[in-house]
């Protein structure tokens, strides 16, 4: 579904992706392992089609679904959630849909079309938080926070899901309960979910297929379980066992 | 050598070095700081000894003005120019809001469609608030005529200038999250700055419309003394026509109106502040 090729992504003199080349399957959930500062982020942005736009040079190519990728084709979730806490959970995920709606029916949130919210609606029952619509963003918590903005993300449409360290953020519970969300995504709704995360438990748990990056290279590609200790320092190990 | 209970002994502070250049630039920042306080000291002509030969027309005018005409023919006249003035300062924020968000959004990075939109709103609100309400007031009396109307138009110039550039400033200051979640989306600038910028800064925007509308309602009083209407055109006949007791009622209401206003916006926006 999703197909990156050649990902080569610079700033200034320094080279952080040197040609990297990853596949998600429709209904897979990839996670993309990697030490700090390995470039695992900065794939993820070549994918979503911003490492151009922040002062990056960007080669390669992204395709989704065989087509050269559009914009509205990957959603993307983040690790700082970005919802507008002062807004109602339902507004926040009707606003996934604004890249479609033209500005006369967008302009404010009263004037999103009944299909608009209903869809939205549906989004936020697929992510278990249908009785919360009317409450304001910002009084849920930082896990309920995170699967809001998965349901603004399906509200979007798009076939590519893309999570940059979506639940470093959290607590180790909706850690849990936020990737389990996005794996049943993948395979119930056939989405290709790519997700850099950093704990290696949780990827070897919930993702089908890990992709382990070091030095801005992919070292390892295989299925979930496979032993990515080589991707950290000795040190960083040293501190995975003891926490 | 003293120590405490704990152990801790007393240790003498080294000296510390102080480099001759510093020295040298605080002591010339200081003289330049004389030289231009003398300047202005000679320049406004400030003098104690004419204040102290004015002391008897001080007086005067104080015995004159004490007590307050309080009768109901001051008064009530007083009490409905303070009004007037309350409307203009209202009517010269609320009018000013469109035009203000308008070029907010225009003077700020980020939300600016361009460099050269961006360069002229920043260069039409610097424009607008370097020309004071007064000089505006000035202009739209001569050109409408005498009355509250030409003090409503001098206020919504001026204060689209100054809410605009505030406005602005806050616009860039935001949480750039929420704005490029959505620009990932899909999302347009109009639609980004109406579903992210906007939604997260209601009570920061509110507060500075209050704090506009405290400072215009003040503005709104010195306008009438140019003949915009108001209160303060009631202050500006009174001296005219020597009835400081007269003054000094229009005065202590223009004081009770200010406390009142100022307390109101305070009120809220300490509400907004807890809401937020």
């Amino acid at each position: 579904m999703l197909q990156v090729t050649g990902a080569r992504v610079r700033y200034g003199d320094r080279e952080v992706l040197h040609g990297v080349d990853v596949e998600v399957a429709a209904g897979e959930l990839l996670a993309v392992l990697g030490a700090n500062g390995s470039g695992k982020s900065t794939l993820l942005r070549a994918a979503a089609g911003l490492a151009g736009s922040d002062g990056g040079e960007n080669d390669g190519e992204v395709r989704v679904d065989g087509r050269e990728r559009a914009p509205l084709d990957v959603a993307l979730v983040f690790q700082r959630i970005h919802l507008v806490p002062r807004r109602t959970v339902l507004d926040n995920v009707c606003a996934g849909a604004l890249g479609r709606l033209p500005l006369r029916s967008s302009l404010v949130a009263a004037l999103f079309p009944r299909a608009v919210r209903e869809e939205a609606m549906g989004c936020l029952e697929r992510v278990g938080l249908a009785d919360r619509a009317h409450d304001r963003a910002g009084a849920l918590s930082g896990g309920q926070q995170q699967r809001v903005a998965v349901a603004r993300a399906l509200c979007q449409r798009a076939r590519v899901l893309l999570a940059d360290e979506p639940v470093s953020a959290l607590d180790p519970a909706a850690a849990e309960q936020v990737l389990g969300l996005l794996a049943e995504l993948a395979h119930t709704e056939r989405l290709a979910v790519l997700a850099v995360l950093h704990q290696p438990g949780l990827a070897a748990r919930y993702a089908d297929r890990v992709v382990g990056l070091r030095e801005g290279r992919v070292v390892l590609d295989g299925p979930a379980g496979t032993d990515v200790g080589s991707l950290y320092p000795a040190d960083d190990r040293d501190l995975e066992a003891v926490s | 050598m003293t120590m405490t209970d704990t152990g801790v002994r007393w240790v003498p502070v080294p000296p510390r070095r102080r480099r001759p250049r510093t020295l040298a630039v605080g002591g010339a920042v200081l003289a330049a700081l004389l030289i231009v306080h003398v300047i202005a000291w000679r320049t406004t002509e400030m003098s104690f000894a004419t204040l102290l030969d004015g002391a008897d027309g001080m007086a005067d005018f104080l015995s004159e003005a004490i007590p307050p005409d309080l009768s109901a023919d001051v008064l009530l006249p007083s009490l409905e120019g303070a009004l007037v003035t309350l409307w203009i300062g209202l009517l010269g924020t609320t009018l000013s809001i469109p035009f203000a968000l308008l070029l907010a959004l225009a003077a700020a990075r980020g939300t600016a469609p361009g460099p050269v939109v961006y360069q002229a709103a920043r260069g039409l609100l610097s424009f607008l608030r370097a020309v004071p309400d007064v000089v505006f007031a000035l202009i739209f009396v001569t050109a409408v005529g005498l009355g509250p109307f030409p003090g409503v138009l001098a206020l919504v110039f001026h204060n689209v200038g100054v809410m605009g550039k505030l406005w602005a400033e806050t616009i860039e200051d935001a949480d750039p999250g929420p704005p490029t979640a959505l620009r990932s989306a899909g999302a347009g600038r109009l639609q980004v700055a109406a579903h992210a910028l906007l939604p997260s800064l209601t009570p920061q925007l509110t507060g500075l419309l209050l704090y506009r509308f405290d400072v215009n309602v003040r503005s709104s009083l010195v306008l009438g003394l140019v003949g915009a209407g108001g209160i303060g055109f009631l202050i500006n006949q009174s001296i005219q026509l020597f009835r400081f007791d007269e003054m000094l009622t229009h005065i202590l209401v223009v004081l009770v109106l200010i406390v009142a206003v100022d307390r109101l916006s305070a009120l809220v926006r300490r509400h907004l502040g807890s809401a937020a």
